[in-house]
């Protein structure tokens, strides 16, 4: 298991935080569509069976030993994938948010275009995706502060569906400063460090069930402000620098 | 009979700060700015015109409020400090989870 016929090692990472209802659909979604690579939940601290369903599945299971939040709980099966040698590692969200079959669009990209980082996108091409119009602006705000600092049009640059590979999985597994919420920020700081980055569209659905991270009405203006002021940091940070990977 | 509250109050302060480093309950770096703190608290007590001295020196009218700016600097510059140390701190710990998480899940896996 977790290899393909390339013998790549494809580990898929699933930071999941009561998703008791739908883990098992996810795993079930991912042993269909794309059998070759490994299942790696990072159960963060659920207080729901979470871990014994994923266990009765048959995945591996990592359990935070306190609630790391979204951010290092990816971190942490980042680590694993790295101490274990894998070569591409596949983000993908408990909520079945992500679609298992579009998982393989993203990993034959990241083959094809040789890139560091692919990301699944939502507004590359019209997926239908019914994306809230909150969500839309700060998207579209994202895109363009990142286009306008780095002259790279990242249409999707809030999606946590991605495929990385393994320099990356290295840089993210010793990065100090690995930030809380990895997304425009995060993407903007490997564009800077001269990493390449991708897109691919991919479909995406709404959470059925459960609670969001960036539910109510309070933390989607927080994470707006926290996204804005890190990219305001990072271009500070690198101004006049080079981009040069390492 | 308030100078002598004043130094009594700092002496003590001083030997609080020593008998903490003594025990180990703080470090002789972190101790640093405390220390100072109430050694400038001593002297003022001691000599009380050193603080109309300097406010005038530095072309403040009203001497305590010299103290007080002082003293807020100082704190800031804790708090500051202090600010710093929990973020790494912060991080030493995540890190430490993480590989604990990583470690407990690849001795199950042997198992």
């Amino acid at each position: 298991m977790g290899k393909n016929a390339d013998v790549d090692k494809v580990l898929i990472v699933i930071p999941a935080y009561n998703e008791a209802d739908n883990i098992e659909k996810v795993i079930n979604e991912i042993k269909k569509d794309i059998n070759y690579a490994d299942i790696l939940v990072i159960n963060d601290c659920s207080k729901d069976n979470t871990e014994e369903i994923v266990r009765k599945n048959g995945v591996k299971c990592i359990n935070n030993i306190f609630n790391m939040r979204y951010a290092w709980a990816v971190q942490t099966g980042i680590k694993y994938a790295y101490q274990n040698g894998y070569d591409y590692v596949i983000q993908m969200d408990a909520d079945g948010q992500h679609i298992a079959s579009e998982a393989e669009k993203l990993y034959k990209e990241i083959k094809k275009t040789n890139a560091d980082i692919v990301i699944g996108s939502r507004y590359l091409v019209d997926t239908g995706y019914p994306c809230p119009l909150f969500r839309r602006i700060g998207t579209k705000l994202f895109e363009i502060i990142i286009r306008l600092f780095t002259h790279k049009k990242i249409a999707d640059p809030l999606s946590g569906f991605q495929c990385l590979n393994r320099d990356v999985i290295e840089y993210y597994s010793k990065v100090g400063n690995y930030p809380e919420f990895p997304d425009a920020n995060l993407i903007m700081e490997m564009l800077f460090k001269g990493y390449k980055i991708t897109e691919t569209p991919v479909k995406m659905r709404l959470r059925e069930t459960g609670e969001s991270m960036h539910g109510g009405f309070i933390k989607p203006i927080k994470y707006m402000i926290k996204q804005f002021y890190e990219c305001v940091v990072l271009v500070v940070k690198y101004f006049g620098k080079r981009r040069i990977k390492r | 009979m308030k100078r002598i509250y004043f130094i009594v109050l700092a002496a003590l302060v001083i030997i609080y700060m020593i008998v903490s480093i003594r025990k180990n309950k703080l470090s002789v770096t972190n101790s640093f700015f405390w220390i100072l703190f109430c050694i400038c608290m001593l002297v003022l007590s001691i000599f009380p015109k050193s603080l109309d001295w300097l406010a005038k020196l530095v072309g403040i009218t009203y001497p305590p409020a010299l103290f007080l700016t002082i003293a807020a600097v100082i704190l800031f510059i804790l708090n500051f400090i202090h600010s710093k140390k929990i973020e790494v701190l912060n991080k030493k710990v995540t890190d430490l989870a993480q590989e604990l998480s990583v470690v407990k899940e690849k001795v199950n896996e042997k198992k």
